[in-house]
């Protein structure tokens, strides 16, 4: 009676040994480490300070490096750091408090949510799913601000997501380079 | 374990949806409550004060080119002054007889009519640190903030004039809105024949506006603007703008007048804070942005 389970589970265990063996999977990737995407984002966030965003469709970096910490690594990067990280530069562009913080989660939750099916991908088809959650997150939040300011701020916003979407590629390449370069040891030494 | 059927193999918190909602709706809270009344300037003061180090090192780089700039044409500057100031000494010699003999007759006016003189005003040189990335409001930080004694609805000049109002404070910054902003609203008079009015930020960019005019009013372009003093937070006397164009709409009986503030915020960098006495502003109201603290 108390071996039944056990026996079970054994048996369980080996049927489930030999599926995995079964089945030849992709190689598998490294998570990037959480130096890198801590210190990438706080090195964004700086630069995101300096005046060149005065530029009406300058892109949005840490909208992006945001977003694509969210798609690739969504257990460390999530909504509640795109919100804290949305009311700094709330705070630092001295418009009302919430406005980029909501852009921000809505972006990261379209980016956490589609993570399952982009990781796969490569960087453009990644860049062409995040467009569209780009633009409506931006545009609910700057909805939302120009209901309460009583006031249109005009379209450049389409064109500086635009830019940021562009730019994804490029993160990419840049973000995952050194994981890349330690994928490419792993597979040289099987 | 095994009679609840499943086992736990990861940390899991509450689902994505639930901390989306969670945040959006703190977010909309945050926007509307930003919006209507003033409670979250404690919040953001923290915030802004946690920020400073950061902004203030990202924009070293730049604060020392300019200071090296500076020194280098040091010498250049110093002689082609010289000759400038010299000129206008000679200029301004027979002007200040002039003024001299003015004033002395002015206080004996004013002490027959019993009016009080008025009083230089304390003041306290300021820097712009950043102009944030804003496309519904004209603002400009300011280096230095409570801590040197700023509060908000005080008057930001430059040597052309007005260049706007402080409208919030943290310990070591403060944001002004510039004239030109939509919600600064200034008492102003005309230098030629005294008319009050109040001039309001305009719709076009960079210009103030006179409005509710009526029709007849004796105002005409190329008439200077200056503050009245009524409202008492700005001075009297300080420049405003200079009239570019009256436009007299018949129809409504109303006219408006556009005209170009006289300062220069987007040529310079140092400005001066007048410390006036804001304490009768009443508390909750955005300090002076509208009419109704300002007006006459």
């Amino acid at each position: 009676m108390v071996q039944q389970p056990a026996n079970k589970a054994g048996s369980g265990r080996s049927a489930l040994s030999f599926l995995l063996s079964s089945l030849d999977q992709t190689e598998l990737k490294r998570p990037s480490s959480p130096w890198l995407i801590w210190s990438s984002m706080i090195v964004i966030w700086l630069l995101s300070l300096l005046p060149w965003r005065l530029w009406p469709p300058a892109p949005d970096l840490l909208l992006l490096v945001i977003a694509f910490w969210c798609l690739n690594e969504p257990h460390r990067v999530g909504m509640f750091t795109a919100f804290v990280f949305g009311l700094l530069m709330d705070v630092h562009d001295a418009g009302l408090l919430g406005a980029h913080a909501l852009a921000y989660t809505l972006v990261a939750y379209g980016a956490v949510t589609l993570t399952r099916r982009l990781q796969r991908f490569n960087p453009v088809v990644q860049a062409l799913h995040m467009l569209p959650v780009f633009l409506l997150s931006e545009a609910v939040a700057r909805l939302m601000h120009s209901w309460l300011v009583g006031e249109w701020a005009g379209w450049m916003w389409v064109w500086s997501m635009l830019i940021t979407v562009a730019l994804w590629p490029l993160a990419d390449i840049l973000l995952l380079a050194s994981q890349r370069r330690l994928d490419a040891v792993d597979s040289g030494q099987k | 374990m095994r009679e609840h059927g499943t086992i736990k193999l990861f940390k899991r918190g509450p689902t994505a949806e639930f901390r989306l909602f969670v945040l959006v709706v703190l977010s909309l809270t945050l926007l509307v409550v930003d919006a209507r009344w003033r409670v979250l300037d404690p919040a953001r003061q923290v915030i802004a004060v946690a920020m400073y180090p950061f902004q203030r090192l990202v924009l070293a780089p730049r604060d020392i080119i300019a200071r090296f700039d500076s020194w280098s044409d040091a010498a250049t500057l110093a002689r082609t002054e010289k000759e400038a100031l010299q000129r206008q000494r000679i200029e301004l010699a027979q002007l200040a007889t002039h003024a001299a003999q003015l004033s002395s007759e002015n206080q004996q006016l004013r002490r027959l009519l019993h009016v009080a003189d008025t009083v230089s005003q304390p003041s306290v040189a300021v820097e712009v640190l950043y102009e944030p990335p804003n496309a519904f409001s004209h603002h400009l930080i300011l280096n230095k903030g409570s801590s040197s004694g700023i509060r908000p609805g005080m008057p930001v000049i430059d040597e052309g004039g007005v260049v706007g109002q402080v409208v919030r404070v943290t310990p070591f910054t403060s944001e002004a809105a510039l004239l030109t902003d939509d919600k600064v609203s200034i008492p102003v008079q005309v230098l030629r024949n005294g008319l009050r009015l109040i001039a309001f930020g305009g719709d076009v960019t960079g210009k103030v506006e006179v409005r509710y005019l009526t029709a007849d009013a004796d105002i005409k372009p190329g008439d200077t603007l200056i503050t009245s003093g009524i409202g008492g937070l700005f001075p009297a006397g300080l420049l405003v703008a200079r009239v570019d164009r009256v436009e007299r709409d018949p129809g409504s009986g109303f006219a408006l007048a556009v005209a170009t503030p006289l300062s220069h915020p987007e040529r310079y960098r140092h400005f001066l804070v007048l410390k006036v006495d804001v304490s009768k502003q009443q508390p909750g109201q955005e300090a002076g942005s509208d009419g109704s603290t300002t007006g006459q």
